[in-house]
């Protein structure tokens, strides 16, 4: 028995040894292995949600993105949509969206990109406030809170 | 009530935020055998219900006025956290006093019993948007009845996530996981003071 | 205690090291310069020659010597500060500042860092996605080749991961080494379990807000790596934590008491790296009849891993994270680097030497990416 304990240790030290070897030149290998697990995804809650509508406009475009209410089981009640403008964004950003796709406005967003001020009018009451609102490498980017 | 089970159903894994956080580890802390911990977790529970009844009536019978008052509720909610973290702490502390310490008061206050009592006051004070969804619907239904019934749905709803709790004492290695369950308590027994001293200034933490 | 106890010294000869290390020395010279060192940039050959060679000196010595810890210090507390160098050159250079803007957050670019782990298990289990804003692949330092090369080295070390990989873990080391004395003491080890009541606390925030909680509220590697940019109270707030934790547990507590309290009382990977010690072969062993009781070890371990009931009932805990401290400061080579299975007081001189062949090329290969990025700076401050 002791012997076999012996023997198992060093055969697990040895294949961690191997282990090891094979580690750095195959990290590539095993690291895109890896991001093919189905987990391998970044939760909507921070990516935004995919594209819901796209709107092209004179000099840029304005991307409303599918509603985030994702919690760790289920849906929560409260949560967000996230606009982007990319392009070439005017100095004052002013858009109504309409998140729901509802053919409704459903607030009024309008950005000072010099000053960085947002102010949001909501014109359904699921719309809460104003999440973040900030430039990005693209444009710009704002999530509004809004409620299921 | 229907809509308020599947409200406590869906803001359950919220209220394991509340109160899992402190009551998980308070059970790992305490963990004397699964008997002990059903007998903990009924406690817990009822302490809930009981609350959740007088939270029913009392929505009821204010409506609107003061629950719908934000400052009302941040500053009332700020002050029952703190108190309330205060004592976690204490207990956590106080588990691991010698019993040479001076703060003698310390393990007087900590009446084992009343720990669960204590959490699911916190808990059932939570405040948490559903419970104020709840709050706000019982507030401005007609009958009691109603508001009961309200309630009785987000209790059973919520409750479901602490079944399997009482599993928790058939860890082997007791001593190590309630040296880990006292220091989490005492953790949570922090993060309710920040929680409560958020409220209080107003601000919001986790949303 | 019986003084006649076979205690092999684990020196070697000159000739026997060279030897030794001459293995490691070829295959970090294929794994740190690919194989074909490219000469056309003097300072980058330069860096990657000297990086080279130290370590392979560094490797030698622990052999000639017979010592570890000294040595694996020296490589891991360079590879702290070089990977905060390379980190903070990085924001310094992409973004002109050392802090992190909502946008990098919002378009998921923050790179990731092994500490993410521990709240990442509950919500994939769930949600089946990742809590954290960084990349799945390709970017600099995304989330698949970091979670592989943690998963590899936690299967492979155990907690060793955190003597012999981690790129914090070097800060507490360093700076619990700058003094010769400890000011404090007595330190009861009852706190050593934190990290297992921050790990629960952290797990279960996360999993319930789908944040990762202690990188926006505690991590106080924040503060040498990168943080969010202060825009308001919250993230001023966040900052203060940041910086008094570094300071704290970081800088004072352990010059104060040559510990690594950080690693000790805060991490919580380091509380789910020490579970992983229950499967690596590597440990480390006492050997009870060699044993006289002195508690030289316990005095040293920077881990709180061993206390004198360990000692006597000839049992490393859980914590240890097999930085070689403590055997190299037996002066009975009665604890000692160890394979499970193999009876504690055996097969001493093989133990060491397969797991110091495998920890070291980890840390070497791991490490040299950052180290070479320094020297090269240096190079070229000065060419
Ligand atoms: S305890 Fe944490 S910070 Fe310290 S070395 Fe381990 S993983 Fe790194
Ligand atoms: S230093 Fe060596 S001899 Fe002293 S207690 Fe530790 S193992 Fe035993
Ligand atoms: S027990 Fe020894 S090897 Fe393990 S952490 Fe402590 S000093 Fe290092």
């Amino acid at each position: 028995m002791k012997k076999i304990k012996i023997a198992a240790g060093i055969f697990w030290a040895i294949l961690c040894l191997l282990l090891i070897l094979v580690l750095f030149p195959g990290l590539n290998n095993f690291s895109s292995g890896i991001s093919r697990f189905p987990f391998m995804k970044i939760n909507p809650n921070l990516t935004g949600g995919e594209a819901a509508e796209q709107i092209v406009m004179k000099s840029c475009t304005l991307v409303v993105r599918k509603p985030v209410f994702d919690g760790l089981i289920g849906e929560r009640k409260q949560g967000f949509v996230q606009i982007d403008w990319r392009g070439n964004l005017p100095e004052i950003i002013s858009d109504t969206i309409d998140y729901d796709l509802d053919k409704k406005p459903d607030f009024v967003i309008r950005i000072g990109r010099s000053e960085s001020s947002t102010v949001l009018k909501p014109l359904n009451p699921k719309v809460r406030k104003v999440g973040i609102s900030t430039p990005t490498s693209y444009g710009w980017s704002a999530r509004i809170k809004i409620e299921k | 009530m229907l809509d308020t089970f599947i409200l406590g159903l869906s803001s359950g894994s919220t209220c394991l935020l509340t109160c899992g956080m402190v009551f998980f580890p308070y059970l790992m802390a305490g963990s004397a055998g699964t008997r002990k911990i059903i007998s903990d977790l009924s406690f817990f529970l009822m302490t809930r219900l009981i609350v959740y009844f007088l939270l029913a009536t009392l929505a009821w019978y204010f409506g609107k006025t003061i629950f719908t008052s934000a400052i009302f509720r941040n500053y009332i909610s700020g002050i029952l956290y703190i108190l309330f973290a205060v004592m976690l702490i204490w207990y956590s502390v106080g588990r691991n006093r010698k019993p040479d310490c001076p703060a003698k008061i310390v393990t007087t206050v900590n009446n084992k019993k009343l720990v669960p009592v204590f959490l699911g006051v916190v808990n059932s004070l939570g405040f948490c948007p559903a419970l104020l969804l709840i709050l706000t619907k019982s507030a401005t239904q007609g009958t009691i009845t109603q508001s009961y019934l309200a309630f009785l749905g987000f209790f059973a709803g919520s409750s479901l996530y602490f079944l399997p709790l009482p599993l928790a004492g058939r860890f082997r290695k007791k001593k190590v996981f309630e040296t880990v369950g006292t220091l989490a308590t005492g953790l949570a027994g922090i993060i309710f003071i920040i929680k409560g001293f958020t409220n209080l200034i107003g601000g919001i933490i986790n949303g | 205690m019986d003084e006649t106890v076979n205690n092999p010294s684990m020196k070697k000869s000159f000739g026997k090291s060279l030897l030794y290390a001459l293995p490691m020395f070829l295959i970090t010279f294929v794994f740190i310069t690919g194989g074909k060192p490219d000469f056309s940039d003097p300072a980058g050959t330069l860096a990657i020659l000297a990086t080279f060679l130290g370590m392979n000196i560094l490797y030698f010595l622990m052999h000639y010597t017979g010592k570890t810890d000294k040595f694996r210090a020296i490589i891991f507390i360079v590879f702290a500060l070089s990977l905060s160098f390379t980190l903070i050159r990085n924001m310094l250079e992409i973004r002109h500042s050392m802090s992190f803007s909502q946008a990098d957050i919002v378009e998921c670019k923050i790179p990731f860092c092994h500490l993410v782990i521990p709240m990442m298990i509950l919500p994939a289990a769930f949600t089946k996605s990742i809590i954290f804003p960084g990349t799945i692949l390709g970017g600099f330092a995304n989330i698949s080749s970091m979670a592989v090369l943690w998963l590899v080295a936690t299967l492979v070390l155990g907690r060793g991961f955190c003597s012999w990989g981690c790129f914090y873990g070097g800060w507490d080391d360093g700076f619990s080494r700058l003094r010769k004395k400890p000011v404090i003491k007595k330190i009861s080890d009852y706190w050593r379990w934190m990290p297992f009541a921050v790990l629960l606390m952290v797990a279960i925030t996360a999993a319930l807000s789908l944040t990762p909680t202690y990188c926006s509220w505690i991590c106080p590697f924040k503060a040498v790596t990168e943080f969010e940019q202060v825009t308001g109270m919250e993230s001023a707030a966040k900052a203060g934590v940041f910086i008094s934790l570094f300071l704290g547990l970081v800088v004072i507590l352990p010059v104060l008491t040559r510990k690594r309290t950080q690693c000790s009382f805060l991490c919580p990977l380091g509380a789910m790296n020490s579970l992983s010690n229950k499967i690596t072969p590597f440990t480390v062993k006492i050997d009870k009849k060699a044993c006289n009781e002195c508690f030289k070890c316990v005095d040293v371990c920077p881990l709180f891993a061993l206390t004198p009931e360990d000692v006597k009932n000839g049992k490393v805990s859980i914590f240890c994270s097999k930085c070689g401290k403590c055997v190299d400061a037996c002066s009975r080579k009665a604890i000692h680097y160890g394979i499970k299975g193999i009876p504690a007081g055996s097969m001493k001189k093989f133990s060491r030497n397969i797991f110091l062949f495998v920890s070291f090329l980890f840390i070497a290969v791991f490490s040299s990416g950052a180290i070479i990025t320094v020297i090269k700076s240096i190079f070229n401050l000065f060419i």
